[in-house]
């Protein structure tokens, strides 16, 4: 390579990082004095990234505090008294987990009575809401292309299984009609011959998911779940089986079901994108709770079964192909998305 | 022993153990010195929107409280409450929803339920001769999934709007209606052991099974209209909770319920062996209990700090329980001689 490739190499990497980091603060008008708090449903490693989002929004957009704080458990009256907490602490705008879709409505309007903003990042409340939106993955969409992927995988024909999550989790019910959407587009060549629920807590995944290859993996040809963890507990039981005929479909990126798909144990993931909630969430609370912004009501909304407020933050396969890559290309997703969503979304002063 | 000789002996210990007593009284200061602690410290704590919130807590704890209360009188317990809360839940939100029957109907229904499930384990308790731990603790398991199977886990959020807006009311600006209700209660109960031959008998029946039954005190029928007067209670708690989320939840009460109908009345000064309550401690235990919840959230001290702090409490709380029964049992044996 010459010293002037090297050189334009060098410009161009930091043309990159300045346009990045320029696309991420826009809309940034000066600091603001919020105090903002992103409360997720209770420990779960897919919120881990949060934290992160959280720190790097309060720096790029001048907020005065952006904290994550979390319930001591996924229990729905943990969550209220923790926001209600903080609320009396002078929180201005929270972005929400819901315990439960349905349950954290009340804790919402009371809010909203006291002028504090509220949205619904990663998971959505069920609709009549007070919150101003909900951001999220698609996941009914995000299950369904796992599922087709997952059948792609298999040869068009064989029986699969659903490792499901939470039951109380808003997005099950969600995901399972999406699975079975994609197995009934088969017309009978795939069969879906289980759906093991709550696998998203370490030992209940522990015990079902070895036990059901224990005693059925020759029945099953494929799986897919749509949790993070009986995603990360499945690919280490097919690593450990040493079983490569059984194709399976995961969610999120965990470095455990990373190196599986390198391997071959594993056929792909769905990531989600975790940190974009979090970050854009955070822009957009703090816009709220400022007065400066107020939300369309004639913006791009998606429809869900649970929401008409719904904005999809992203979703894409990651398999062997992409695996070096998909980093970036999540990052160009929520920078896209940050960049547009002030004039997309909201009406401002 | 005649039912008057019973009632004299424990006519005093009920005055020193149901009104207050100096238990109570330090109760009542440690409650009010967390206040200042908390509210010097946090400036928010007394702000009407916490003080609105923690009021609703309070009262929810404290109807939990008295449910567990009720039944410890008699030298028993009930692992079922959460389980009865929950089913009452479920039932009003499917009443009301399903059957779209009027709010009252099916409010009065629920708690017809959660007496009706009261009534189940005293009369097993009493018929076999168990033990209400194991009874309970199956009952509990029993209610828990029998409502799992009947509404498949599925939240009912279409109630009448009255409902949640019934949970949002606020009297004089911070006051939840809900903290007026369970008070109110609490004035019935202290009526109840204070001044009704019912009360005297559940307490005979608590303090001395055998004496009471001797001295012709239906002691079987006590401990039925005790886990009866429990199960309502809790059927009140399931309604507090419907009224403050604004919908029926499947996911409420439970296990979540066992330590707060613990914690209030024993750090209160009920006896867990039976035969003194405190209708007052327990509601000064109760707020004590949130209160410090409140706070320590408030004060950002990690949550996960709380679940210390409040196994802590009640070690402290059976520790002093334990003391106050071998000191009573002292102060028996000297009356006596």
């Amino acid at each position: 390579m010459t010293s002037v490739d090297a050189f334009m190499r060098a410009v161009a990497v930091r043309s990159f990082v300045c346009g990045f980091a320029l696309t991420l603060g826009a809309g940034f008008a000066g600091a603001s004095d919020n105090k903002i708090a992103l409360i997720p449903g209770g420990p779960h490693p897919y919120f881990a990234p949060w934290e992160q989002a959280a720190a790097d929004a309060k720096k790029a957009f001048g907020i005065a505090a952006v904290d994550f704080k979390v319930p001591t458990d996924s229990k729905l009256n943990l969550q209220t008294e923790l926001i209600e907490s903080l609320a009396a602490q002078g929180y201005k705008a929270f972005g929400i987990f819901p315990g439960d879709a349905v349950g954290i409505n009340s804790t919402v309007t009371e809010l909203k009575s006291n002028g504090i903003a509220a949205a619904a990042l990663a998971g959505c409340t069920q609709d009549p809401t007070d919150v101003a939106l909900c951001l999220g993955t698609d996941v009914y969409n995000s299950a369904y292309l796992g599922t087709k992927e997952l059948i792609k995988a298999m040869g068009g024909k064989g029986n699969i299984v659903h490792l499901a999550g939470l039951l109380v989790d808003p997005n099950t019910t969600l995901r399972e009609n999406a699975v079975q959407k994609a197995v009934d587009e088969t017309k009978g060549a795939v069969k879906l011959i289980q759906t093991v629920a709550d696998t998203d807590a370490q030992e209940a995944a522990d015990q079902k998911i070895n036990a059901l290859l224990g005693s059925q993996k020759d029945q099953i040809d494929g799986m897919i779940a749509t949790g993070y963890i009986p995603s990360v507990v499945a690919s280490k039981s097919l690593r450990t089986l040493g079983d490569k005929r059984i194709k399976f479909v995961g969610i999120d990126d965990d470095k455990i079901v990373l190196d599986a798909i390198k391997d071959g144990f594993v056929a792909g993931t769905m990531a989600q994108n975790p940190y974009g909630q979090g970050y854009i969430g955070a822009y957009v609370l703090d816009l709220l709770a400022s007065g400066t912004c107020t939300m369309k009501a004639d913006a791009p909304w998606i429809k869900t079964p649970q929401t008409a407020h719904f904005i999809d933050s992203g979703t894409m396969v990651i398999n062997q192909q992409n695996l070096t890559t998909y980093k970036d290309d999540l990052k160009k997703i929520t920078a896209d998305i940050q960049g547009k969503f002030k004039t997309t979304y909201m009406t401002c002063k | 022993m005649t039912e008057e000789a019973i009632g004299d002996v424990s006519v005093q210990r009920r005055r020193a153990t149901i009104g207050g007593g100096p238990a109570q009284l330090g109760l009542f200061v440690i409650l009010i010195g967390f206040w200042i602690f908390f509210s010097s410290l946090a400036p928010g704590f007394l702000s009407s929107f916490n003080l609105f919130n923690l009021g609703r807590e309070v009262a929810r704890d404290i109807v939990i409280g008295f449910a567990q209360m009720v039944v410890l009188a008699t030298g028993g317990m009930n692992l079922a409450v959460g389980s009865i809360g929950v089913c009452a839940v479920m039932t009003a939100g499917t009443l009301m929803q399903t059957f779209a029957l009027p709010v009252p109907l099916a409010l009065a229904g629920a708690l017809l339920l959660g007496a009706l499930l009261g009534w189940l384990n005293g009369f097993a308790i009493v018929r076999s001769g168990v033990n209400s731990f194991v009874i309970t603790l199956a009952s509990a398991n029993l209610f828990s999934g029998a409502m799992l199977i009947l509404t498949r886990a599925v939240p009912l959020n279409a109630l009448p709007p009255e409902v949640g807006a019934f949970g949002r009311l606020k009297l004089a600006g911070s006051v939840s209606p809900l903290l007026v209700i369970a008070l109110v209660i609490g004035a019935a109960l202290f009526v109840l052991y204070r001044y009704s031959t019912l009360g005297r008998r559940i307490l005979a029946a608590g303090a001395n099974p055998r004496a009471a039954a001797m001295s012709g005190v239906p002691v079987n029928r006590v401990i039925v209209i005790s886990h009866t007067l429990s199960g309502l209670l809790a059927a009140v708690a399931g309604m507090m909770v419907v009224a403050r989320l604004g919908a029926a939840m499947p996911a409420v009460g439970g296990e979540e319920w066992l330590l707060p109908s613990f914690l209030g009345p024993v750090l209160g000064g009920t006896l867990l062996s039976g035969g003194a309550v405190s209708v007052i401690g327990t509601v000064l235990g109760a707020a004590l209990v949130t209160t410090l919840r409140s706070g320590l959230l408030v004060l950002q001290i990690g949550s996960y700090w709380l679940q210390l702090f409040l196994g802590l409490i009640l070690l402290l709380a059976v520790l002093i329980d334990r003391y106050r029964g071998l000191y009573a049992e002292r102060m028996r044996v000297v009356r006596s001689s």
